[in-house]
């Protein structure tokens, strides 16, 4: 470990982008008597705030990155810079009680209640029983369980997508700046999966905490994540960048398979209408064509209800809508289904948010920055 | 740790109904024993016992001597526990590797020994006094105690442990709070073989002048009164099972809820 590396990139915003809440640096990791490395010289910086989500195939050292980052498993090489402190500085149980860590297997302790689970490292951390009680009822609204009627359960008496969520909510119970969750929707069903994954996105919203999440699933990866860290064979970083990029622009040939290159339709699935730079759409109440643009006439709710002009039609096609929180797969199957070539994007509220053609599908989708 | 013990009022009566009926196995023990001592005590109306055999089957007489059983059991009980269970959990620890096989082997090996021997022999090493007794117990209940604590311990699920680690428990706290209470089912099943193990060895402390049944017992045998015999048989294992359901009990409050 060379102590030399004093110019440690933590840099405090202005201007140059958000704080780094964790850094590693040419952080290696070889097993006592194993030949390989399982992590090899990784270099890696998570902004404050973000979710960066850990993707790769089986035994390619996500897991032992994660631990790292906690000491669960000393490093042999490089350094982690947690909030400007090394970690190898500082005592490991009390750095942890500082970082939300929620494991693959959930392993939420059988002989405590739910309650009794979340309130763990709040106990350590000396909250009196008022500040516990109440936080653990809050967490468990937040993950969106009832506590009145969870809260004195036992593990054993939650089904699976319950006690992953009490898992989520133990790592969230000291309110931690960061946290590391390994697969925490691993053993699911797709559909509570998905479930879950949009209230996690949900109260990441709420929460903004800075996460690394390890993921098999690169559906998830893309719909979780502000940056992907695509890991390959032999524990090394193929490719660290936001999922449009990471789709769009794989790094090599290891990560253009990874993402399934040529599964285009696939890729389809990936592309949330909420990301993507959709066409504008003008609202008309009189016939005019609007340029290049289609119009479209509204209802008394201020809702879609017709286009009065599409540009390239002679008749208008009628008007399908898909919700913003679809995919682009979604947008085509009802274009597909219904036989138009353009869909209107609408909100939660039924409003215009703009539409999707199919000249622009197949010509040149542009995602949008997130969070401008 | 505990767990938060305040129960929701509402939640309390359902739940003492559930306890019971998750319990009622606990009445069969203390049944059959009533049952098994109303019948020996019946046959025993049956016989006209002579002075010999009634002066070993006089009621204050076995009163103590059953006294005197339970305290060389509970006793050896005790110190077996106090030994085993720290000894356990030191080789129940990963860095202990290799030895923990060589630890077991050695309790096998003092397990395998006959008893009645083990007790002669320390007898005539440490005098005819009930304390050479409960070192002759203690040698022989150690092992399912301390196999068990190393059983129960290494069977908690790693998860639990990496799960506890990764929130900040100290190693010490992890062992306390989350080791230990998963383990207890099955070191409690390992006190419970002791226990009833020791109820039937310290019979043979009557050969070392330490007390208890096997007095009455073997000098009933060597005098050739069998219907005496049989009573007193039948105490010693009314005792072994009724000490069997209070650990049966003890599981059942200490591991209570955790399964
Ligand atoms: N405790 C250990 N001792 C020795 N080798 C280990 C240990 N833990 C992991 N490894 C090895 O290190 C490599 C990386 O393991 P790791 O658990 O980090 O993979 P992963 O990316 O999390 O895999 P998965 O997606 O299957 O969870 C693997 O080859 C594994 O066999
Ligand atoms: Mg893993």
């Amino acid at each position: 470990m060379s102590e030399a590396v004093d110019s440690v990139s933590v840099d405090e915003g202005r201007g140059g982008g958000p704080r780094t809440m964790i850094s590693l640096q040419q952080v290696s990791k070889t097993y006592p008597k194993a030949e390989a490395p399982a992590v090899r010289e990784l270099t890696m910086d998570v902004p404050e705030g973000d979710i960066v989500m850990l993707i790769g195939p089986s035994g390619c050292g996500k897991t032992t990155t994660l631990k790292m980052m906690n000491r669960l498993i000393e490093p042999t090489g490089g350094r982690i810079v947690l909030d400007g402190d090394d970690v190898t500085d500082v005592n490991a149980d009390e750095l942890r009680r500082r970082i939300g860590y929620v494991i693959q297997q959930v392993g939420l302790f059988p002989h405590l209640t739910i309650a009794a689970n979340i309130a763990v490292v709040p106990k350590m951390l000396g909250w009196d029983r008022n500040r516990t009680a109440k936080r653990v009822d809050e967490l468990l609204h937040l993950v969106g369980m009832e506590p009145g009627q969870y809260r004195d359960r036992y593990p054993r008496q939650l089904s699976g997508g319950q006690a992953q969520r009490v898992g989520v909510a133990r790592g969230l119970a000291a309110d931690p700046p960061l946290m590391l969750m390994d697969e925490p929707f691993g053993a699911i069903d797709p559909i509570t999966r998905e479930r879950l994954q949009d209230e996690f996105a949900g109260l990441q919203q709420q929460v903004r905490k800075t996460i690394c999440f390890v993921t098999h699933d690169l559906t998830e990866a893309v719909k979780l994540g502000d940056k992907i860290a695509v890991f390959g064979p032999g524990g090394t970083l193929e490719q660290y960048d936001t999922p449009d990029e990471v789709l769009t622009r794989p790094a090599n040939e290891f990560v253009a398979e990874f993402v399934g290159s040529g599964a285009a339709v696939r890729r389809l699935s990936l592309l949330e209408l909420a990301r993507l730079e959709l066409d504008e759409v003008v609202i008309s109440t009189g016939g005019a064509p609007a340029g290049n643009h289609p119009v479209v006439a509204l209802d008394d709710a201020g809702r879609p209800e017709r286009w009065l002009s599409v540009p390239g039609t002679d008749q208008p096609p009628p008007l399908v809508t898909v919700p913003l929180t679809g995919t682009v797969y979604d947008a085509v199957d009802v274009m597909l289904d219904a036989g138009v070539p353009l869909v209107a994007v609408v909100d939660g509220d039924g409003e215009s948010r703009g539409a999707l053609r199919w000249q622009t599908l197949i010509g040149d989708l542009r995602a949008k920055r997130r969070r401008p | 740790m505990t767990a938060t013990t305040e129960t929701a009022a509402p939640a309390a009566a359902p739940q003492r109904r559930a306890w019971w009926r998750g319990n009622l196995d606990l009445l069969v023990n203390p049944a059959v024993v009533v049952v098994g001592l109303g019948l020996v005590a019946l046959y025993a109306s049956t016989v006209d016992f002579d002075s010999v055999a009634r002066r070993a089957l006089n009621p204050a007489g076995l009163r103590r001597q059953t006294i005197e059983h339970l305290v060389l059991t509970g006793v050896s009980t005790l110190i077996v526990i106090v030994i085993a269970v720290p000894l356990g959990v030191a080789l129940s620890r990963d860095a202990v590797g290799r030895s923990r096989g060589a630890v077991l082997a050695v309790g096998g090996f003092l397990q395998a020994l006959p008893p009645l021997g083990v007790v002669v022999l320390i007898g005539f090493w440490l005098g005819f006094e009930p304390s050479s007794m409960i070192l002759a117990l203690v040698l022989a209940s150690l092992l399912p105690v301390l196999t068990n604590t190393v059983v129960g311990l290494r069977q908690v699920d790693d998860a639990m442990i990496e799960a506890a680690r990764g929130m900040g428990m100290t190693a010490w706290r992890t062992l306390l709070g989350v080791e230990l209470p998963l383990a207890i089912p099955v070191m409690m099943a390992g006190i419970r073989v002791a226990l009833v193990l020791n109820v039937g060895t310290a019979t043979f402390g009557a050969f070392i002048g330490a007390g208890g049944l096997g007095v009455p017992l073997f000098s009933m045998l060597k005098l050739f009164r069998l219907d005496a015999v049989l009573v007193i048989a039948s105490l010693v294992a009314a005792l072994a099972l009724l000490v069997d359901w209070f650990g049966a009990i003890v599981e059942r409050l200490v591991a209570g809820r955790a399964s």
